[in-house]
């Protein structure tokens, strides 16, 4: 037997990380995700600024600061009180869908699962469309509520008949799929039974807008997602050790059922909210995740990372909305998709070959 | 903050090994730290193991044999908490493990699945030094002890070359050092280890094992093992668990322990057993195969 050996090492060199120390508190610092997160903010507040911009009349970027920091200006009317709301819930609406989608693909770690994969999106839309479609929503702003109300209740739905001991990945994707499924056969019974002008509005509402979106939509979103910092501070914490199998997970001390029905539950009201703000925006929550974990090179969805990714998506996709066919305005819903789809195709072949 | 005050807690609880690993000598066998009692150990309907006692010997090598499905992973579950028992209780320093916050455990049992699983792309350095997450919080998460810790179990598993290397590049034998290095980082007194072999050559499986003893020895480390190989348990273990149907068959030193009537009862084979010309330990040699002579 070899004598005992004092160990020689006593620094590791942990690739990518810079560790900041003092005083008892430590913290672990990923720079590429810190590189890319600082990246992100600039594209979205060029890609904002470009959006307030652009329209029916240009405004100079001068002007557009001066609105934006309230100085007086001939274009307060076009910018501040058209364009600027909408770009503040475009904002907030990717945010949140970005967040969702990096809490549900952790949990179920699996890159396709995002809240319109596990039934969250189909229950927001069912809602809403069977309430509009019978006349028992007649205004706008009753939306929201009954948006959040279906998405929480299809979400909840996933979650009862998925639990079995614990939540198991598999399950509660293939379940999320079967609910999805049986609600859009809901929404397309809803649509055909209806009232057929209501009905109209109901398929509107159905590709996600942010067509006439104002501050009464942002001001509870972004309550919302105030609320959700230091859950998703937590969260970011716990997806160290998450991110292994559950047998390690548990061995590190975690409690696995508490995390993920957490990050879950978290996933779920944020994808009801930014569905009941704007609609189903498709694809969103699906990709930003993938699109910041690609950027970020992380072992782990960055949470930020796919925040900020999801609010510049969304941003981006309604200045295309606005102006691709303008005069004509487009449902935001409609550009996700169709930049959304093929570009993740993109990334998962390029990783697959990268891979191998 | 709380964190702390446990920390201290598990210090004064850790007893005889960790002061016989820091005066060089080891105290082997003086108490039983991990105990299971009267366990019941059930699946949905399917009943694995019933009334199960097992004392785990303190800074000691145990190894749990037995043949497929006997429910020896099972138990190493139920000493892990990764499967509450439906009845009876698994005792971690004389408390209940169901009423142990997890945490608290992870800094006492350190435990190895069979085949566990890395996020893509994780760095060697980085998933050893997961391993310290039981003792780390929201505002500690890289202390010098940690750095310290991470180091040694690289140090100690001949990984610190491979640190900047990624875990999919690696051969198997790599990776279950890798993966022995986390459980190592983790710095707990007791380690569970389901299988560490499976999937590897022969001399892959004898470098793993090999480690496992070293750790033992030098470190005073209480090990539990489940292993296929009856031969490599013997060689291995201070404390070999036969088990057959969810029950303890036969237990003690390998050399009291391994005989051809447990082969036959345990794994119902027909074998002489010599003593390794190696080791001298009990060596289980089956009976003669089939031929075609034999056969008429």
């Amino acid at each position: 037997m070899t004598a005992p050996t004092a160990p020689t090492v006593s620094t590791v060199s942990l690739r990518g990380y810079t560790v900041v120390r003092a005083r008892g508190v430590s913290f672990l610092l990923h720079r590429r995700s810190a590189w890319a997160a600082l990246g992100l903010l600039v594209a979205l507040a060029a890609t904002a600024v470009a959006s307030l911009c652009l329209g029916e009349s240009t405004v100079a970027p001068g002007e557009v600061l001066k609105v934006v920091f309230g100085q007086p200006s001939p274009h307060e009317l076009v910018v501040g009180e058209f364009r600027l709301p909408r770009v503040v819930v475009g904002l907030l609406v990717g945010t949140a869908l970005g967040l969702a989608g990096a809490l549900i693909q952790t949990v179920a770690r699996n890159p396709l699962a995002s809240p319109d994969v596990v039934g969250v999106s189909w229950g927001a839309t069912a809602a809403v469309v069977g309430l509009l479609a019978y006349g028992v929503v007649g205004s706008t702003g009753q939306v929201p509520y009954a948006a959040v109300a279906g998405g929480l209740v299809a979400g909840l739905l996933v979650y009862l008949l998925a639990w079995r001991r614990g939540l198991h990945a598999q399950r509660f994707v293939l379940i999320g799929i079967g609910i999805s499924v049986a609600l859009s056969s809901l929404t397309s019974v809803f649509l055909t039974k209806g009232d057929g002008f209501q009905a109209q509005a109901a398929k509107v509402w159905m590709t996600g807008s942010l067509n006439g979106s104002g501050y009464d939509q942002a001001g509870w979103l972004a309550w919302v997602l105030l609320a959700s910092v230091p859950v998703a501070l937590w969260a970011a914490r716990a997806q160290r050790s998450i991110s292994f199998d559950d047998a390690t997970a548990v061995g590190l001390g975690l409690r696995l059922n508490r995390i993920r029905l957490g990050m879950a539950l978290l996933g779920v009201v944020l994808a009801s909210c930014a569905a009941g703000a704007a609609g189903p925006v498709d694809f969103v929550a699906l990709m930003a995740p993938q699109i910041a974990v690609r950027l970020a090179r992380s072992a782990q969805i960055p949470l930020l990372c796919s925040a900020l990714t999801g609010a510049l998506v969304v941003v981006l996709a309604d200045l295309l909305a606005r102006r691709l066919l303008a005069p004509t305005e487009l449902p935001v819903g409609v550009v996700t998709g169709l930049v959304g789809a093929p570009y993740l195709m993109w990334l998962l072949i390029r990783s697959r070959r990268g891979g191998s | 903050m709380p964190a702390d005050a446990e920390s201290v807690d598990t210090k004064s609880v850790d007893t005889e090994s960790a002061r016989a690993a820091s005066t060089g000598t080891v105290d082997r066998g003086s108490g039983h730290r991990l105990e299971a009692r009267e366990l019941t150990l059930a699946y949905e309907a399917r009943t694995v193991a019933e009334k199960l006692s097992l004392r785990i010997p303190d800074g000691r090598v145990t190894v749990i044999v037995g043949p497929n499905a006997c429910g020896k992973s099972t138990l190493l579950r139920a000493l892990g908490r990764l499967l509450k028992p439906a009845r009876g209780a698994v005792l971690l320093d004389g408390e209940e493990l169901a009423r142990v916050p997890t945490k608290q455990i992870a800094r006492r049992i350190g435990l190895l699945p069979q085949s566990p699983s890395a996020p893509e792309g994780i760095a060697v350095a980085d998933l050893v030094a997961r391993g310290r997450q039981p003792h780390q919080s929201w505002w500690q998460q890289w202390s010098a002890e940690d750095e310290a810790a991470v180091a040694e179990a690289m140090e100690r598993t001949s990984t610190a070359e491979l640190a900047e290397r990624g875990v999919d590049e690696l051969s198997g034998g790599q990776r279950q050092r890798v993966w022995i290095a986390m459980a190592l980082a983790q710095g707990t007194d007791i380690l569970l280890l389901d299988e560490p072999t499976t999937f590897l050559d022969i001399a892959h499986q004898v470098e793993v094992l090999d480690l496992v003893r070293r750790l033992n020895v030098e470190r005073g480390r209480t090990v539990v093992a489940v292993l296929h190989d009856l031969n490599q348990a013997a060689r291995y273990a201070d404390h070999l668990v036969a088990m057959r149907e969810g029950r303890i068959v036969a237990q003690g030193p390998p050399a009291e322990v391994v005989t051809a009537e447990l082969v036959r009862e345990v794994f119902g084979l027909e074998s002489v057993v010599v003593p390794d010309p190696v080791t001298g330990t009990p060596l289980v040699v089956p009976g003669a195969p089939w031929t075609a002579t034999t056969d008429a």
